[in-house]
């Protein structure tokens, strides 16, 4: 079996997981439909490393495949296959994704529990693993529109997934409708390629691309990638299409680690990496990306440090790694973009299951103002979120340190004007350290607050009335919401299994990837790209362990500064929020980013609904509908007025018109 | 005999009937006068039918006289039907189909 | 062959309204039955490679050269089909629930499918011109005897706005149906078959405005904004299984028109009012969207969702290209599945709430997770998310567009958004959020399922393959549209 074929199988296991799951709804118990979902996605993993083996035996000029099953649509000469493309490159993305994905399936096993909706989770998760596959695994650009529009759906349904929580029904919608904006870029980016190439398919456009796209045309190269960036930015929750990501915390916790850190939202850096040939043919969409993911970087970093929901935290931290594999792959460090795609999903997810397991037992609390002295109630948590913490701010030895200083370093090497995103990546850093460790001094050490005190003395998890965290108000369990019971991970063993792998992997992943001695990854993926003048192009070792040694220095200061702010001089944050209030201001409302787009987009087309409603329709629409009518009511009136009733009438009628006619004939005649 | 008589005869029943039709109230009034122009119009034919030396107009009359019948049985089951029912014998009240 | 399918409604309607009351339903049921079978027979026998097939071309009044002449091609042998298979469930449903006057309620039913039907096989310009016209009565009566009163509407003044708008075009497409057959023949022999109208063709002078009474016609018929003003009164007043076929099939005729009559016999005109006729279909997207999510009515909601639409296909198929015009097609299949299951959810969702608004509404998924799923299915086709066949049917309509006019094609594509928002604003509020008192969330059943499922499952099938529609409707679109291109050049 060729690389292909196994292609296909990853994509077909967790489809049949899905409607199987979703079919014997309610015929199997819970635990059956949890045990297939995993076993789904793991059967999918293993045929991904099986595609690697296959991919490796290749010789690395013809490590890519092509596969189709039949003709999806063709007129017109626009023909769209319904095909696969297996090279380095996505099969290393089917690896992360279900890899990481098994690892939370097996988290969620035992999270979601109680939940009453067990089986419609797991045909949603399966459903959304094999959407991100079908992305990944593309082979034209229409299909991955499809996968990218699947993962958008998937990602909606398990957002609104406690569906009565009218947040979640909100969030689910702003999510969906804003992934619906790149979808739409996606599509006209695919019909501009069409029109410029005359093809569709990866392998084709890319070889063609160079000789359409010169000097003279690159112009049009340029809003190809820029329609593709905004289905990029839109996934990938980037300025200014970020606003979505925060709002879906209202998802399940396995729903926030899986599709808004680890996978989906990293699509948008796929997507680049993938369509590298073409924004190297315009570099100006490619610095695009990079300005983007950098200002991204910041700003998320500035909101991250001042929310104080904790999934939030994360969820904003996310942005801003995205931000650095974007200007990772705008800069053309695409193996490095790629490996910090890869840590960051270990770390990311790590953290989310971790903050689950929190928040499970502060009975769905999730404000961090409230959390104190975790450390001693949930040990095994506790050691999770360090772990976790520690990667995520790139301190020495953990993956996070080698992937992101690789994208610094590269930033670094290529100079110029390229300089400003090295010094925006350590400014990021340092930032970076502030928030990962300000969660961890804020709810680990101190006394136990009254829910840690609870599971410390009890060993039991507080069991309080399950109540809708926006509006305060009991909710109903029935269905759509989480069960009474919460489960952390110490108690809960498919909590354990995920968290302590995806631990281990955050701690020792970057290994794979160390400057000079192992460099997995960029070997991996080199046959991808190849082509690309950027991706030869590396530091020397010694610069990239010079790198290296700045990010460690950064690092370690910038948690030793939160140590001072959070534990050593507990007033300070106060003051400083007393001192900077604008910019506090400013940041805790996410740099007014909603207020922008409410105001730019929503209240104009609203306001254009309300005029077309009371105004157009009404007199507009209205007076050309009742003004015909009236027309055709007064002619028929008149008529109408003729129709006495009156018989003899009638026939008077009868005989004046027979007279008139033959009147007429008579003075014809003569 | 010239057939001008004939025709004038034919005329003038048709004219009083006519007349009858328009002046007169009483359904079975009008429906005697109604019989009063086919009658007119029959007599018209017959003349013509003879003067031509064929049998087309006679063939109408016998037509004529079947309708008329038909017409008749029709037109006084309406008034008895009327009459029954204590509706006044009235064409001119009788206006429900006013548009 | 067409003939059966054609008279079978019509013969069954008029038995349905013979037979005993308790016999009726089933009666129409089987003339649906059988006309779907005879449509499947056709379609499946249908032959790609070959033009117009299953000939029946008898004179009728050879006088006014008008003959009964019936076909199928590559454009209407699925509309034939989605119109047989559409009233299946409509008759079914009004079955499932009982109606006053049954008989008479099935044999308008069937009449109208009859009408319809002819509309789609007629290869004569009079003959098609008589069906469109015929199609409207039986609903006038439908919407007028079996509708409902709203406020400050009834149903018959509803009815009444309805068919004066519609007779209006339609007259108009009358005399544009006379003046084309008297100005082609040129003091010859008339002539009204389709086929030799164009071979002959017009001089351009006349075209232009022999298009308008056409174009008015379809428009109306369409809706097309601005046109649309009988459309919210009517759809509100009408019984839903009625609505459900009328919204379904009766919109597509219009389109079906343009393809089919306007495109190869007056293609001056349509190239010189093409930008009229795009923009006139922009605004039908853009208006349709935006009323779309300021309504509260579901069935409003439907409605302007079909004039938008319906924009989307008249946009594709005045591209006059041909990806555009075979997304066109592809969309009116598509739109016609999706609003029949969607019309009659609507139903079941009044059923169980007891009001066509969304405003209370909500929750409904509580204890209807199938109703909920299907629905959600249904939601997705109508925003057409990538993956569906609408998807394909709208991506190559904007690559039509695209290839004509650049900004046109960006500006439309902002109406997949807007749809993106009411469609799922009208799944979210209704089976969403907490259910409020007085809702009964009751799963759906079976018998209702089988109603509905069927459809749906096309819609899964077609997603997976929208080449079965394509593959055999490429030829004779691409024909068509190449005539204009000629023209164009």
């Amino acid at each position: 079996m060729n690389a292909a074929s196994w292609g296909w199988l990853v994509l077909l296991f967790p489809l049949l997981g899905s409607i199987f799951i979703g079919l014997t709804f309610r015929r199997i118990p819970p635990k059956a439909a949890g045990l297939v979902g995993i076993a789904a996605i793991a059967a999918a993993f293993i045929c991904g490393i099986a595609a690697v083996i296959s991919l490796q035996g290749e010789p690395a000029e013809s490590r890519h495949v092509a596969d189709s099953l039949w003709t999806y649509a063709s007129v017109g000469g626009l023909s769209i296959d319904l095909g696969i493309y297996v090279d380095p490159l996505s099969a290393f993305m089917v690896l992360v994704v279900t890899g990481v994905s098994s690892l939370i399936h097996i988290y969620s096993y035992s999270y979601m529990k109680s939940d009453a909706g067990y089986h419609r989770f797991f045909s949603y998760l399966n459903f959304f693993v094999f959407s991100m596959l079908l992305l990944v695994l593309a082979g034209n650009f229409v299909l991955l529109v499809v996968g990218w529009a699947f993962v958008g759906f998937a990602s909606y349904a398990l957002i609104s997934y406690w569906y009565r929580r009218e947040a979640a029904t909100r969030a689910g919608m702003k999510a969906f409708v804003i992934n619906v904006v790149g979808d739409i870029g996606l599509v006209l980016a695919a019909i501009l390629i069409f029109r410029e190439l005359g093809v569709i398919d990866y392998g084709a456009v890319f070889e063609k691309a160079p000789e359409v796209f010169t000097t003279t045309n690159e112009w049009t190269a340029v809003a190809i990638c820029l329609l593709l960036l905004v289905g990029a930015f839109a996934k990938s929750a980037q300025m200014p299409f970020h606003t979505w990501l925060a709002d879906a915390m209202e998802g399940p916790t396995p729903v926030s680690s899986l599709i808004h850190a680890a996978t989906m939202v990293t699509a948008g850096v796929y997507l680049v990496a993938r369509a590298h040939p073409l924004f190297e043919l315009a570099p100006a969409a490619a610095d695009v990306a990079a300005i983007v993911g950098l200002v991204t970087l910041l700003v998320a970093g500035t909101i991250a440090i001042v929310v104080t929901d904790l999934k939030r935290i994360i969820a904003y931290s996310t942005m801003s790694q995205i931000g650095y594999m974007f200007v990772a792959v705008g800069i053309g460090a695409y193996s490095a973009g790629m490996f910090h795609l890869m840590t960051h999903a270990f770390f990311k997810a790590l953290l989310f299951m971790a903050a689950g397991s929190v928040i499970a037992a502060m009975a769905n609390i999730q404000n961090i103002d409230r959390m104190k002295g975790f450390y001693k109630a949930m040990p095994f948590t506790a050691a999770m979120l360090i772990i976790g913490a520690l990667a995520l701010s790139g301190f020495p030895g953990t993956s996070g340190w080698f992937s992101k200083d690789e994208i610094i370093d590269f930033a670094a090497f290529r100079g110029g004007w390229y300089e400003i995103f090295a010094i925006g990546g350590y400014i990021g850093a340092f930032m970076t350290a502030i928030y990962s460790f300000r969660i961890i001094f804020r709810i680990l050490p101190g006394p136990p607050c009254e829910e840690a005190a609870h599971l410390i003395e009890t060993g039991h998890v507080v069991h309080g009335e399950p109540v809708n965290p926006a509006t305060g108000e009991k909710e109903d369990i029935e269905v759509g919401y989480p069960g009474e019971d919460h489960h952390i991970a110490e108690q809960a063993m498919g909590m354990k299994i995920g968290m302590s792998v995806l631990g281990f992997l955050a701690l020792v992943g970057g290994l794979v990837q160390i400057p000079g001695v192992t460099e997995v990854i960029t070997h991996f993926l080199e046959p991808t790209f190849e082509d690309s003048p950027l991706a030869a192009m590396h530091p020397t070792v010694a610069e990239a362990w010079k790198g290296l040694a700045k990010g460690a220095v950064i690092s370690v200061v910038g948690i030793a500064f939160t140590w001072w702010l959070y534990i050593g001089r507990p007033s300070v944050p106060e003051t400083l929020r007393r001192t900077f209030s604008p910019i506090y201001t400013l940041f805790i409302n996410k740099w007014y980013g909603d207020e922008i787009i409410d105001f730019l987009i929503v209240k104009p087309v609203k306001g254009f609904g309300r005029f077309a409603n009371n105004w157009f329709e009404r007199y507009a629409i209205g007076g050309l509908t009742n003004g015909t009518i009236a027309i055709v009511r007064s002619a028929s009136g008149a008529v109408r007025d003729l129709q006495t009733g009156m018989l003899r009438g009638y026939a008077l009628l009868m005989a004046v018109g027979t007279v008139a006619i033959l009147l007429y004939f008579l003075i014809r005649g003569l | 005999m010239a057939i001008e008589w004939y025709l004038v005869l034919s005329a003038m029943l048709f004219s009083i009937g006519f007349a009858g039709v328009l002046v007169r109230r009483n359904p079975v009034v009008v429906l005697l006068c109604l019989e009063l122009m086919l009658s007119g119009g029959a007599l018209a034919m017959l003349s013509f039918s003879r003067l031509h030396g064929d049998g087309d107009g006679q063939v109408f009359v016998l037509m004529v006289l079947v309708v008329a019948a038909a017409e008749v049985v029709v037109g006084l089951g309406l008034v008895v039907a009327m009459f029954r029912r204590r509706i006044p014998l009235d064409v001119d009240e009788m206006k429900e189909l006013r548009g | 062959m067409l003939s059966a399918i054609l008279w079978t409604p019509l013969a069954f309607g008029l038995i349905s309204l013979l037979a005993p009351r308790r016999f009726a339903p089933w009666v129409a049921g089987t003339g649906t039955l059988i006309t779907l079978v005879l449509a499947a027979i056709v379609a499946i026998g249908f032959d790609s490679s070959q033009g117009l097939q299953y000939v029946v071309d008898v004179t009728w009044i050879p006088g006014l050269g008008i003959n009964y002449s019936l076909g199928i091609d590559g454009i209407s042998v699925f509309l034939v089909l989605l119109t047989a298979l559409a009233w299946v469930p409509a008759v079914a449903f009004t079955a499932s629930r009982g109606t006053d006057r049954a008989g008479l309620f099935y044999f308008m039913l069937l009449a109208g499918q009859t009408a319809t039907l002819g509309a789609f096989l007629a290869q004569d310009l009079l003959l098609f011109v008589l069906f469109f016209d015929l199609m409207i009565v039986p609903f006038y009566f439908l919407f007028g005897i079996w509708g409902s009163d709203r406020e400050g509407v009834t149903a018959g003044s509803a009815t009444v706005k309805m068919i004066v708008f519609t007779l209006i075009g339609s007259l108009l497409m009358l005399v544009g149906a006379v003046a084309v057959g008297v100005i082609a023949a040129d003091g010859g022999q008339l002539t009204f078959n389709m086929a030799e109208l164009a071979e002959k063709g017009l001089p351009s002078g006349s075209q232009n405005w022999i298009f308008w009474f056409f174009a008015a016609a379809f428009l109306v018929k369409m809706p097309a904004f601005p046109l649309h003003g009988w459309m919210p009164d009517a759809y509100r007043a009408a019984p839903l299984p009625a609505l459900a076929v009328f919204s379904a099939v009766l919109s597509k005729v219009g389109a079906y028109g343009f393809l089919k009559v306007v495109l190869p016999i007056m293609p001056d005109a349509v190239e010189l009012f093409q930008t009229t006729m795009l923009i006139i279909a922009l605004g039908s997207i853009i208006y349709g969207s935006v009323m779309a999510f300021t309504k509260i009515d579901l069935r409003l909601i439907l409605g302007f969702s079909s004039v938008a639409q319906l924009g989307f296909i008249t946009l594709g198929i005045f591209a006059l290209d041909s990806t555009g015009a075979n997304g066109a097609l592809l969309q009116m299949i598509n739109h016609g599945l999706v609003v029949v299951p969607a019309f009659l959810i609507v139903a079941l969702i009044a059923e169980r709430t007891g009001s066509e608004d969304i405003g209370p509404m909500g929750g409904l998924a509580k204890k209807a997770p199938v109703f909920a799923v299907i629905f959600l299915i249904v939601t997705m086709g109508t925003l057409a998310i990538p993956g569906s066949a609408n998807f394909i049917g709208e991506f190559y309509i904007l690559n039509g567009v695209f290839n004509t006019d650049v900004a046109i094609a960006i500006i439309a594509s902002s109406g997949v958004a807007l749809a993106a928002f009411y469609a799922l604003r009208m799944y979210q509020r209704t089976m969403h959020n907490p259910l409020p008192e007085g809702s009964d969330s009751r799963e759906i059943s079976v018998r209702d399922g089988l109603m509905i499922v069927p459809i749906v499952l096309i819609m899964i099938v077609l997603a997976f393959c929208p080449q079965i529609i394509l593959g055999d409707t490429r030829d004779s679109v691409d024909a068509t549209v190449a005539v204009s291109k000629e023209a164009a050049q």
